[in-house]
């Protein structure tokens, strides 16, 4: 009976230090869930999630201080996504960024621009270059399309432009989407194989 | 033991014809498909040589790699092997004039690629005197002894794998002897109705040969092998013959697709299986077409770039198809033209076999470094896409041994990192699964979606990544700059106490030294015993924290600061600030009168947009001069 108690005692007490131990040796700086939110966000930094950046809405997001569908650019998927990871309902997007299938870049007038400075001051990732009264003009690569510099420009010369498809953008379109039934012009090889006489297969 | 294998091969013939499948057995590699090959419509027609076109397109990306740019300008005439477009910036080759003629617009064309874009292409009008520069790489004819010199030379003469990936060859070669055990020649051309590799061995043996001496020579390799289709009998005697007197090994394979496959090749002629996400030449082996070979032997030998190719013309809906000695930038229409079309091309063509191609959007495409093949089958009604029954022909077929259905579910499913699991990447794309799916299920399609949509997800994180680092040095910025901005203020505000302290001293000589005292005490200095001392110090802090403004802030704040100190009456003071704001006052008025000036001269198209962008500026410059005289008051 008491060689039972002080065994677990002694268990309890062993136990309670290796915990406090792994407590202080594996201690998690920040919330790790505003972080795992934080990389299921676009990070297009625009705010039209109401917070200054994506990083503020995924700590508002992990102390439950905000709803799961404020991020824009994410949509629905980011919406789900941040629904299950928080563990709450998802809600149906309040507004749904326009349908676009490319990425659109900021594009600035440069005959227009007059070198005010102010998209430059709105832009959440330094994308613009230039200074007062010399023309600016957008870093295409580091753009994220945010759109925060459209409504700052006093001469309205940034446009919202979409980037052209190349060799290097340019993906395989979904079999799915294709039309079935019929080889049309625009048709890849899906079918061509089939213009082989696949009775005769076994004959070399 | 050779009679128990010749035994084992003549059963599994027999076994074939009731099942033939079983051929199977008969090859190193997993899977594979026996399709009817169609080979004798190209080659019952003589080789075609030297045509020459009207005008020529030649891409400026003929190959995989960046873009080169164009040497030549709109209206240069240029001469045949001449070098008109080359780029230092990366892996790349420079492209060269197939014949003499002249440059008549650098411009985007289509091109043979299966997403149909146009990109930026030289165009060539041909004068057909066909002049040339000979020896244009400059090479003596010399064998090359060291990997680097062939190297440098084949980089020259722009050659890239013709087998069809168009990897730039120079890049391939290792850059030390003896790093490659072997060199095997691919002349398995395993995919049906081409024939160009076929025609080129029959009728140029001797020159592969040579080049794969070359290589051999400058790499060090220990042993040449060449494998051949034993569909192709004529070639394998060709070769034979050529390779009489050498140490190259001349070694039939089974005729089975994907044979002609870099891995499948290895495995069947070496054994040796090359691992996932390794190239061939982490085993010690290195791969080369043989028109690959030839157009080295040429470079070496001659000095010749690469400015031609052998390409099958072939098809179902062609009456003559052949195989030509085509220039790049010959026309893909044109060609098809000339093998007396049954029907009008009024369907897309195929670039590449059957199997592997694709069709193009457009017909009139040029020939590029990498197209072997250009088909004409007529479109013919497709059987329609039934669901999967689970039914594993796929798998059996798959030369690489992925799991073609669970890649096709998890693809269809949008599961791509599942898809990544089960090694896409390592999928070559050769068409067997597609083949043998009795469903008719486009299932190579699904990969390649599934690994160009991978692809982009890669590239998004990316971009994600370096936007949030961009964000957050933003806000490191923004947060230093507020700190430095907070610490000057604190500098200045110091400074002017203490030139509160020090004004009334300095205002009545006669209470001079209880002033002093008195300073001495504020300061708490000890050692401000005497009576100039402390009153120096504290002008000397003003003026140094003046100076410090002066440097950051405009010039005007320094003698402001100045003023003080000089004691001057204020009145002068004020008159001179006075002059100061109205001298402002017409530099921005007359800044805005030059901007206003040329900008209302210039071009009446974007006038409305202009005048707003002048009212804009103006109404800035208002604001900026107000911040100005702000600045000027405080």
């Amino acid at each position: 009976m008491i060689a039972a108690l002080i065994i677990f005692l002694v268990m309890a007490i062993l136990f309670g230090l290796l915990q406090g131990y792994a407590s202080v040796r594996f201690k998690v700086e920040g919330n790790p869930l505003a972080e795992q939110i934080n990389q299921l966000l676009p990070q297009t930094q625009c705010g039209q999630c109401g917070f200054p950046g994506c990083k503020p809405y995924a700590e508002a997001l992990a102390e439950g201080e905000s709803e799961v569908n404020l991020c824009i650019p994410g949509g629905h998927k980011t919406m789900i996504e941040i629904a299950e990871i928080t563990h709450r309902e998802p809600k149906e997007m309040a507004e749904t960024a326009p349908t676009s299938q490319q990425k659109l870049v900021a594009k600035i007038d440069e005959s227009i621009c007059i070198g005010c400075v102010h998209c430059i001051k709105v832009c959440p990732v330094d994308a613009i270059l230039g200074a007062t009264k010399k023309m600016h003009t957008v870093i295409e690569q580091e753009c994220t399309g945010c759109e925060l510099c459209v409504p700052v420009c006093p001469v309205d010369c940034v446009e919202m432009v979409a980037e052209p498809v190349t060799l290097h953008n340019w993906s395989w379109p979904e079999p799915s989407q294709q039309t079935r039934g019929r080889l049309n012009r625009y048709d890849s090889t899906e079918n061509a194989h089939l213009l082989l006489n696949k009775s005769t297969k076994g004959e070399s | 033991m050779q009679v128990l294998s010749s035994l084992k091969v003549a059963f599994i013939k027999w076994v074939s014809r009731l099942y033939p499948m079983a051929k199977r057995n008969l090859y190193q590699f997993h899977g594979g498909i026996f399709p009817q090959y169609h080979k004798e419509l190209s080659l019952s027609h003589p080789l075609k040589r030297g045509i020459i076109p009207k005008t020529l397109v030649l891409p400026l990306r003929q190959h995989l790699g960046i873009r080169t740019e164009a040497k030549v300008k709109v209206g240069d005439r240029v001469l045949k092997n001449q070098c008109i477009a080359d780029t230092e910036k990366g892996l790349s080759a420079p492209i060269h004039a197939p014949t003499s003629g002249t440059v008549v617009a650098i411009e985007p064309r289509y091109k043979p690629h299966p997403s149909g874009l146009k990109k930026l292409s030289i165009i060539i009008e041909t004068d057909g005197l066909d002049e040339s520069i000979e020896n244009v790489l400059a090479v003596d004819g010399a064998h090359p002894d060291s990997p680097v010199a062939l190297k440098e030379i084949v980089h020259q003469a722009g050659i890239v794998g013709m087998g069809g990936a168009g990897f730039p060859t120079f890049a391939k070669l290792p850059e030390k002897r003896n790093t490659v055990k072997a060199l095997l020649v691919n002349g398995a051309e395993c995919e049906p109705f081409i024939t160009c590799d076929d025609m080129l061995m029959q009728t140029h043996a001797d020159e592969i040969v040579k080049g794969a001496q070359i290589v051999g020579h400058a790499l060090g390799v220990e042993q040449i092998i060449c494998g051949i289709e034993d569909n192709k009998q004529k070639a394998i005697q060709s070769f034979s013959k050529a390779c009489a007197d050498t140490e190259i090994q001349v070694h039939p394979v089974m005729t089975v697709y994907p044979m002609g496959g870099q891995t499948q090749l290895i495995q069947e002629l070496l054994g040796i299986e090359v691992p996932s996400e390794h190239h061939a030449i982490d085993v010690g082996v290195l791969m080369m077409n043989v028109a690959t070979l030839r157009a080295i032997y040429h470079a070496v030998t001659f000095g010749n770039p690469l400015i031609s190719r052998f390409v099958t013309i072939s098809g179902l809906g062609l009456e003559e198809p052949f195989n030509a000695e085509a220039l790049l930038g010959t026309s893909f229409l044109e060609l098809a033209e000339m093998a007396k079309p049954k029907q009008p091309i009024d369907y897309p063509l195929v670039q590449g076999g059957p199997l592997m191609g694709t069709a193009l959007h457009h017909n009139n495409v040029p020939i590029i470094k990498t197209t072997n093949c250009v088909l004409a089958n007529p479109p013919k009604p497709v059987e329609t896409v039934m669901p999967c029954i689970r039914c594993g022909e796929c798998m059996d077929a798959c030369p690489i041994n992925l799991l073609p259905q669970q890649l096709y579910w998890h693809s269809r499913n949008h599961e791509f990192d599942q898809v990544e699991k089960l090694k896409v990447f390592d999928c070559i794309e050769c068409g067997c699964c597609s083949f043998v799916c009795p469903s008719h299920i486009p299932l190579v399609q699904y990969y390649r979606h599934a690994k160009s949509t991978i692809k982009d997800i890669r590239q998004k994180e990316a971009m994600a990544e370096l936007a949030q680092k961009r964000h957050e040095f933003k806000l490191d910025r923004i947060a230093r700059e507020k700190a430095e901005r907070e610490a000057r203020i604190k500098a200045k505000k110091a400074a002017v106490k203490q030139k509160t302290a020090q004004k009334p001293q300095a205002k009545s000589s006669a209470a001079a030294a209880a002033a002093a005292k008195a300073a001495a005490l504020k300061a708490k200095k000890p050692s401000a015993t005497t009576e100039g001392q402390p009153v120096l110090s504290a002008r000397d802090k003003a003026i140094a924290a003046a100076k410090k403004r002066t440097q950051k802030a405009k010039p005007s704040t320094g003698t402001e600061s100045k003023a003080p100190s000089d004691k001057q009456p204020d009145a002068r003071q004020k008159a001179m600030e006075a002059a100061r704001q109205r001298r402002n006052q017409a530099k921005t008025a007359e800044d805005s009168t030059d901007k206003a000036a040329p900008k209302d001269s210039k071009s009446a198209q974007a006038a409305a947009k202009r005048a707003a962008a002048v009212a804009a500026a103006k109404k800035r410059a208002k604001k900026t001069t107000e911040k100005q005289e702000s600045n000027d008051d405080t």
